[in-house]
């Protein structure tokens, strides 16, 4: 499996993920994970569309990253979306910076629907692990 | 009926809550990971993550995070929330299969907005696990309706 360690991550990198379509069936399964209070008919509670960004995050053309932790997040919700609507991310690296163990790396990332305008946007740190060192022979 | 609801007049600044417990399991787990698409090792590879530093699988972070908004709603009487506009988040330890979260919930600022009716309510969100230790923690804006 490829997979892009600290070192080979590039800043103002951009990517597009591909989209999913929200439906029913995730609202269902997101009252029964979290028990949220259910909605009208047809809304989507607002953490949904956040928790499909992280699958859709590991769906992008470079390798995905050797994520170590998820060290948090800043989010804005944009605008309401709704069952049948369907979402993609756009990302890019802000900025990498290496600690003892691995790098911390900052994505700046929008929720964009089918219409193109963006939904929820915001940014994520990661810690990402560094290369291993190749064993002396 | 209606449940009734609390208004931004009514919400105080200072006011805390806390929630009742909610045990996470391997279903929950693997349910998130049906639900978000996200199958990353640290949460489905249970041989690989017995290397790790964490010794076990993990739960998502955002998984903590959707169950917190869940417990919040147990916490409290449910506010007049027109929107839920944004939040700032860390995830501080891991959440293992088996550990038992519950939020605590204060009310940290409170301010009108120009919109006439609407205020902001930022509440500072901190989930701990059995052994009271904080497992995320962060901040969440939510624009509540005033009383008409």
């Amino acid at each position: 499996m490829s997979r892009t360690f600290f070192e080979d991550v590039v800043v103002e990198r951009i990517q597009d993920t591909p989209a999913i379509t929200v439906t029913e069936a995730h609202v269902a399964m997101y009252h029964g994970v979290t028990r949220e209070a259910a909605l009208a008919p047809g809304a989507v509670p607002d953490i949904l569309p956040l928790c499909l960004s992280v699958g859709l995050g590991w769906r992008t053309k470079e390798p995905p990253m050797v994520v170590l932790a998820f060290v948090g997040l800043e989010w804005q919700i944009v605008r309401e979306l709704h069952v049948g609507d369907t979402v993609h991310i756009r990302s890019r690296i802000s900025s990498k910076r290496p600690m003892r163990d691995g790098g911390l790396v900052v994505e700046d990332r929008a929720l964009v629907d089918q219409r193109g305008e963006v939904v929820q946007q915001g940014k994520f740190t990661f810690l990402v692990a560094k290369r291993p060192k190749e064993a002396v022979s | 009926m209606t449940e009734q609801r609390r208004f931004f007049d009514e919400i105080a600044l200072g006011e805390e809550y806390e929630s009742p417990g909610r045990t996470v399991t391997e279903s929950d787990i693997v349910m998130f990971a049906g639900l978000s698409g996200d199958y990353n090792v640290l949460h489905t590879d249970a041989e690989f993550m017995k290397q790790s530093i964490f010794g076990e699988r993990i739960a998502h972070g955002l998984l903590g995070l959707a169950i917190q908004s869940g417990l919040f709603g147990r916490a409290t009487q449910a506010y007049a929330t027109l929107a839920f506009v944004g939040l700032r988040w860390k995830f501080k330890a891991p959440v293992k299969i088996g550990d038992t979260i519950r939020l605590r919930a204060k009310v940290i600022a409170r301010k009108d907005l120009s919109e006439p009716g609407r205020g902001l309510v930022t509440l500072e969100r901190t989930l701990l696990n059995q052994r009271d230790e904080v497992v995320q923690q962060g901040e969440t804006d939510l624009i509540v309706e005033k009383r008409a």
